[in-house]
């Protein structure tokens, strides 16, 4: 079955200054599929991941060549407004990083700042977010006590609720389970599998694991180059590539 | 540098129990072939006991890879070593049982005076010998295109089992046939039937092989290859 491409980059290099961290990288993000970058540290696979919603022009020196698309608009045309922009492309980074406010005003947080007034909407929306990101439940009792006093499981579906808050096209995850125990990890991943139905997710994984366990599609970075990229499936039985082979085997070296 | 050194050690471990088991199966198929030409039971029986140790390995090497999946989440090429070896596991026991029901019928026959293999039976026993050996080193070469050969080689077994069932069927339509040798003529046919099924084993590790090369399994043509 065809998907319809969420996300493109065509012939996409990136620099850190004279560094170049991105070589000619083409790729394309199907709609409600999740897509996992798999690679070694220093790969690029995060920073092709922050270019997606250009987090990266955040760092001084950073230049960006070739083409970014967001359902066939350059992100980097110059009418974008990045932050509709980081609105439509949310993020859910490493370390569960809320803010120090309750519960109910983290997720609220993302709509209060796009300008929206009505507390009953608001109420609504973050009841919704919470029940997306599993968690509800869990923390419908404590709803205006402080985000800090959560576990840290519940702290990064809590990120990804408020992520989820500004209704989204495509949700990032930076290695998003990597800072949490087993049981919490599950959950994450469960909910990946949820949430798919409604986002487009791109997943940077450390674990290979669960790239295998989550995603629909791999792409795997060695270098700042795009070796291969190919149903998760194929990817991990039979591979096209001797690099990705020995990435995923752990022949590496 | 091999980040997975020591999982990939144990990799090369269970191939070299496997081909240990596949060397004791193909011994205990030479061994009931020269018993059965030679109408020695002293081999016959030793082949017969020896399928225990056969039998010993198939469960030390099931429990080799359950552990290893369980323990090492292999991907890629190290899980297909490992489910294509898991196949094997199961018709390298079948062809010790196979060779074992050929030297039981050496026992069978021991009470009836000596008389030459028929022809057909003979080049069967050739062939399928031929068609183990090409499989099992296709497997130890990893050999795809040798091992799609011993696939080839299947429906040629098939044709000499039928023609060593009508050579049968002639002799038992002879008005001269005698009860002997109509109890010979059924257990070269039980032995044929044996050597038909050794047969279809080497294909199945042939198309085992072909599956941790390619990662394509070929099984009743499901997929093109």
């Amino acid at each position: 079955m065809a998907h319809k491409i969420k996300m493109a980059a065509r012939n996409l290099d990136f620099y850190y200054g004279s560094f170049k961290a991105l070589h000619d990288i083409t790729l394309d993000i199907q709609e409600n599929r999740v897509t996992a970058l798999i690679g070694p540290s220093g790969c690029g696979k995060s920073t092709f991941l922050r270019c997606l919603n250009r987090m990266n022009d955040l760092i001084p020196g950073t230049r960006v060549e070739g083409e970014l698309t967001l359902d066939g608009g350059n992100i980097h045309a110059p009418d974008v407004d990045v932050v509709e922009l980081r609105r439509r492309v949310g993020m859910v980074f490493q370390k569960p990083n809320p803010f120090p406010k309750t519960v109910f005003e983290n997720v609220a947080y993302g709509l209060r700042v796009n300008g929206v007034r009505d507390n009953a909407f608001i109420a609504q929306q973050v009841e919704k977010s919470l029940r997306d990101a599993a968690l509800f439940d869990e923390v419908k009792d404590r709803l205006h006590d402080s985000a800090l006093g959560l576990s840290g499981g519940q702290q990064q579906r809590l990120c990804i609720a408020r992520a989820l808050a500004v209704a989204p096209d495509v949700v990032l995850m930076d290695e998003p389970a990597s800072a949490l125990d087993p049981i919490a990890t599950q959950k994450i991943e469960e909910l990946v599998h949820e949430l798919k139905k409604r986002f487009t997710i791109i997943i940077v994984t450390h674990s290979m694991q669960q790239a295998a366990r989550v995603s629909d599609m791999t792409a795997f970075f060695y270098m700042g180059k795009l070796i291969e990229t190919d149903n998760t499936e194929t990817i991990f039985t039979r591979p096209s590539n001797k690099q990705t082979e020995d990435y995923i085997t752990g022949r590496f070296g | 540098m091999d980040g997975r050194s020591h999982f990939h050690a144990e990799l090369e471990l269970f191939t070299d129990k496997l081909l240990h088991m596949a060397g004791l199966a193909r011994a205990a198929l030479a061994d009931a072939l020269r018993a059965f030409h030679d109408r020695d039971t002293a081999l016959a029986r030793a082949v017969i006991d020896r399928d225990a140790a056969i039998n010993q390995l198939e469960c030390e090497l099931d429990d080799f890879c359950l552990r290893l999946l369980a323990l090492e989440q292999p991907v890629a090429l190290d899980l297909r070593r490992i489910v294509g070896g898991m196949r094997m596991i199961i018709d390298l026991e079948r062809v010790g049982d196979e060779a074992l029901h050929v030297a039981e019928r050496v026992i069978f026959l021991a009470h009836l005076p000596p008389s030459p293999m028929p022809a057909h039976l003979e080049e069967l026993a050739f062939r399928v010998t031929e068609m183990l050996d090409k499989a099992l080193a296709a497997f130890k070469a990893g050999d795809a295109a040798l091992a799609q050969e011993v696939c080839r080689m299947d429906g040629g077994i098939g044709d000499l089992n039928v023609l060593v069932i009508k050579d049968a069927l002639g002799q038992v339509e002879q008005a001269s046939c005698s009860p002997q040798s109509l109890e010979r003529t059924i257990h070269e046919v039980i032995a044929a039937r044996s050597l038909e099924r050794i047969g279809d084993k080497a294909a199945n590790i042939a198309e085992a092989t072909i599956f941790i090369v390619h990662g394509v399994s070929i099984k009743h043509h499901c997929r093109p290859f």
